[in-house]
């Protein structure tokens, strides 16, 4: 804290740091300021204009988001004129976007009425005509973007390029114009895009969103989410399995927001768009030995397991143990790959030990 | 997050190299430069001059060109099976209606002048050029000596801002960074104004010199000039005086690059320019930092409009209060663009703080009778004929809640629907918003769907939420782009309520 440097947020005595902004001194004070177009991850983008506080001696309104604090600075954060130009702002986007929160919220909830709910609205605009284009010819499986709900905050974007450092979309066109693109508004699986689907998780309105739960057509709202461990390698992130818990379906997975899970609020294309094999009619459940005719039948877990130890334990015999070698999956994480090891070493004095993702 | 040694500040020339956004050029653009290839194809589809590379000819719909009649000419273009699009203000609105032609020689340009006499600053007809006297005087009596002089003489700057010049320069010089640069904004398009066309045509030598004498007082080595992509012959005027003045041996020392504009307007916004320089969407940016303190390559930055350095020689010759005393209200002379509804056309330099009348005597007259005009190009909106006699300045048309802006006046006669004048200005703000903050990217929409509603229907219900969406534009937009881009409208309701169906003052809320 920078000494004796004081802001004043609606009357509070707020210490600060030197470059911090007037949205992350107020959040620290639980002093809640909207906003449509901010991550704390990523630099400020200052389009939304949902954050515009009052600081005195400015003759207009200051984006929160970017705005830097400076000692004896005195801010006011719910003045008539701030709450009219959130619910202006509200307003402006229902009338280029959607205004019957049902249809906006058809597949992903929209902050656009999360904030109306707090806010209210100046009241119903009338609909401005749509500008922007999108990628219909865009084949890619995953990720689908819908013109007509973007506000242009560039969460998107920006996400790709500072978080992901793949930069395979932009800010294209100008004015009512400017929309999401690829370059030559190619497919996605065309440009350097991973289908992370950051850009999903980002998109504050579901222009963004997911193809097939899209397809599926059951708002996120009346899916229930389930904390779990993505288990395609050893990071340990942590996944929502979107569940319809009617049908017993996983119908999406997301990412739990940034800042409390480690990895972030991001996940790759594996633990994001990954999951349909735990519905797919072959999926094995139960272990399989292979016969004598090549056939398999199914087995127990102790059965199965007995019948490894003893194949290996004939080789280990016949040919020596340094006939044997383990190799780990990158699914493992760090304890079982310790745990993969001491079996080799331990239990099969071999050190011909290896993790594939080690390569 | 750029990719390690890729070279963004060349897209821009590479894509206009490869004749525009054409199949395989941003694949190229990216293998020259390691820029992205996304972000190629945002910054290319963000300038209409690289987006739309095969139009032949661009037909202005500035306010001046179209009450002139653009829309007969543009149904003369096409009938020739020539592709033609319209664009904004093309800075030709003393030929209006007004065409340009990409690579096309332009022959020059007749427009009405003020005679050269002793009592101007800039002094269009002046044929006694290439002295470089002002910059001899610099490095004899040192930067300080300068500093003071551009004091006295109450420069403000000629952009459309006012704002003072002496106070900008101070805050460079006051930066511990010692890397500085020196950026020309001539990227003139404010509609009805085309002043630094002609200052750069004209006095070639007067820009150059103003430079020169900036980059030597601030300490810059490098000067940058942003010339709109449109004007080829002042760009070739520069180069040509440029060359000549290198020979005195005068500007040693000093890298001059000459940048084009690639067809946006906002880019005439200063920091929107330098994000253009620095080969990017030309969105402005936040402010604070000011670019005095971090602008282009994020160093200290002085950025001035053509007309306001072409002033400092003359300031510096004769003296700063020599300068301020040729003004009547505010200091030195002023170029005045006349278009519109008057007999002749043309630029005029005349005292600061002239009045509109006297404004009209020097270009001719009104043709027909006067019933509005705009002072200061699209964002000072309208003031009617009774106004006629306030002067001229920054102050008094701000207190008469518009502005000098650019000094573009368009003047209308009264044949002209000031509701149709009203979305002429609208469709100007929402072609060239730059669609990065909502309040302006969606509000500009919202003026010109409603006025053409308005237009269709004449019921004065449609124009219900307007003052909630202005007011809104005003207080929440990031640039001036959107902050005035209402204004038009408003003073149209304002002074000709019963045009849009409402009672006298209820638009005045």
């Amino acid at each position: 804290m920078a000494d004796g440097q004081f802001v004043i947020i609606d009357g509070n005595e707020l210490s600060f740091e030197e470059g911090e902004t007037l949205l992350q001194v107020a959040a620290r004070a639980d002093i809640e300021i909207p906003t449509l177009c901010y991550d704390e991850r990523l630099s400020p983008a200052g389009a939304c204009r949902m954050c515009l506080v009052e600081v005195e001696g400015s003759r207009l309104m200051q984006p929160a988001c970017s705005f830097k604090a400076t000692g004896g600075m005195v801010v006011r954060t719910q003045t008539p004129k701030v709450e009219r130009n959130r619910r202006f702002l509200l307003s402006l986007h229902m009338a280029d976007t959607e205004q019957d929160r049902e249809r906006a919220e058809d597949a992903n909830p929209s902050r656009i009425f999360d904030l109306a709910d707090v806010h209210g609205t100046a009241g119903c605009f009338p609909k401005v005509e749509q500008k922007r284009s999108g990628r219909p010819q865009d084949v890619n499986k995953f990720i689908e973007f819908r013109p007509e709900r973007c506000i242009n905050c560039s969460l998107c974007t920006r996400y790709c390029e500072q978080i992901e450092a793949v930069s395979a979309i932009t800010l294209a066109g100008r004015g009512a114009e400017t929309t999401i693109s690829t370059a030559d508004a190619k497919s996605l699986t065309d440009t350097t895009c991973e289908l992370c689907g950051g850009c999903v998780a980002v998109c504050p309105t579901g222009a963004m969103t997911e193809k097939p739960a899209l397809a599926y057509g059951k708002p996120e709202k009346e899916l229930e989410k389930i904390r779990t461990t993505c288990n395609f390698c050893g990071v340990g992130c942590q996944l929502d399995l979107n569940v319809d818990r009617e049908a017993n379906r996983i119908v999406k997975a997301t990412s739990p927001p940034p800042g409390t899970t480690v990895n972030d609020g991001s996940l790759c294309v594996k633990g994001r768009f990954a999951n349909d094999f735990v519905h797919h009619e072959e999926r094995l459940t139960s272990p399989l030995i292979r016969q004598e005719d090549g056939s398999f039948r199914e087995a127990s877990w102790d059965e199965a397991l007995d019948r490894v130890v003893s194949g290996l334990q004939g080789i280990a015999d016949r040919h020596g143990e340094d006939a044997l070698a383990f190799i780990s999956s990158s699914r493992c994480t760090g304890e079982e790959n310790y745990l993969f090891q001491k079996l080799s070493r331990a239990a099969f004095r071999t050190h011909n030990v290896h993790q594939c993702a080690a390569t | 997050m750029l990719p390690k040694n890729a070279r963004r500040e060349e897209v821009l020339d590479r894509l206009e190299e490869q004749g525009g956004l054409k199949p395989g050029v941003v694949q190229r653009v990216h293998q020259e430069t390691g820029v992205p290839e996304a972000d190629i194809y945002g910054v290319a589809t963000f300038y209409h001059l690289l987006a739309e590379p095969d139009v032949e000819v661009r037909v202005c719909q500035g306010l001046t060109c179209k009450v002139l009649g653009s829309e007969a000419l543009m149904r003369d273009v096409q009938s020739t099976g020539t592709s033609a699009c319209y664009a904004s203000c093309l800075g030709r609105c003393d030929q209006a209606p007004a065409l340009w032609r990409a690579h096309h020689q332009e022959p020059p340009l007749h427009t009405g002048l003020t005679e050269s006499h002793s009592g101007l600053a800039i002094d269009l007809e002046n044929h006694k050029k290439y002295k470089l006297k002002a910059l001899q005087k610099l490095l004899a009596q040192g930067p300080d000596w300068v500093l003071g002089q551009l004091e006295t003489s109450e420069l403000t700057g000629r952009g459309g801002a006012g704002f003072p010049a002496h106070i900008k320069w101070r805050a460079i010089r006051g930066q511990a960074e010692t890397e500085r640069y020196i950026v020309l904004n001539a990227d003139e398009g404010e509609p009805g104004t085309f002043k630094d066309r002609e200052v750069m045509l004209r006095r070639p030598d007067l820009v150059l010199e103003g430079l020169a004498i900036a980059a030597k007082c601030l300490e810059a080595a490098d000067i940058y000039l942003y010339i709109r992509g449109e004007f080829q012959g002042p760009k070739q005027a520069m180069r040509d005086a440029l060359t000549r003045l290198q020979e005195t041996g005068l500007l040693d020392g000093l890298n001059w690059h000459f940048v084009d504009g690639h067809g946006a307007y906002i880019c005439g916004e200063e920091t929107a320019l330098l994000e253009a320089l620095e080969g990017k969407r030309g969105m402005p940016r936040m402010k604070p930092p000011y670019p005095v303190e971090k602008g282009f390559r994020g160093k200290p930055t002085l950025i001035q409009n053509v007309e306001t350095i072409a002033c400092l020689p003359a300031i510096l010759r004769q003296g700063g209060e020599w300068f301020r005393d040729l003004g009547k209200t505010e200091a030195g002379t002023k170029l005045y663009c006349l278009s519109g509804h008057v007999r002749r056309p043309g630029v005029y330099e005349v005292p600061m703080g002239s009045t509109m009348a006297e404004l009209l005597d020097q270009a001719g007259g009104v043709d027909g009778n006067l019933k509005a005009f705009s002072p200061g190009g699209a964002s000072s909106g309208f003031l009617p004929a009774s106004e006629v006699d306030i002067p001229m300045d920054f102050k008094s048309l701000r207190d008469a809640g518009s502005m000098l802006g650019s000094a573009g006046v368009v003047v209308l006669n009264d044949t002209v629907d000031m509701v149709e004048a009203s979305l002429m200005q609208a469709v100007f703000f929402e072609d060239e918003s730059c669609g990065q903050c909502a309040p302006c990217r969606i509000g500009t929409q919202v003026i010109r769907q409603t006025l053409e509603r308005y237009l269709e229907s004449k019921d004065v219900a449609v124009l219900a939420h307007l003052n909630e969406v202005m007011w809104g534009m005003g207080e929440a937009s990031i640039c001036g782009l959107g902050q005035a881009a209402y204004w038009p409208l408003q003073s149209a309701m304002k002074y000709f309520p019963q045009e849009f169906g409402l009672e006298a003052d209820s638009a005045n809320d």
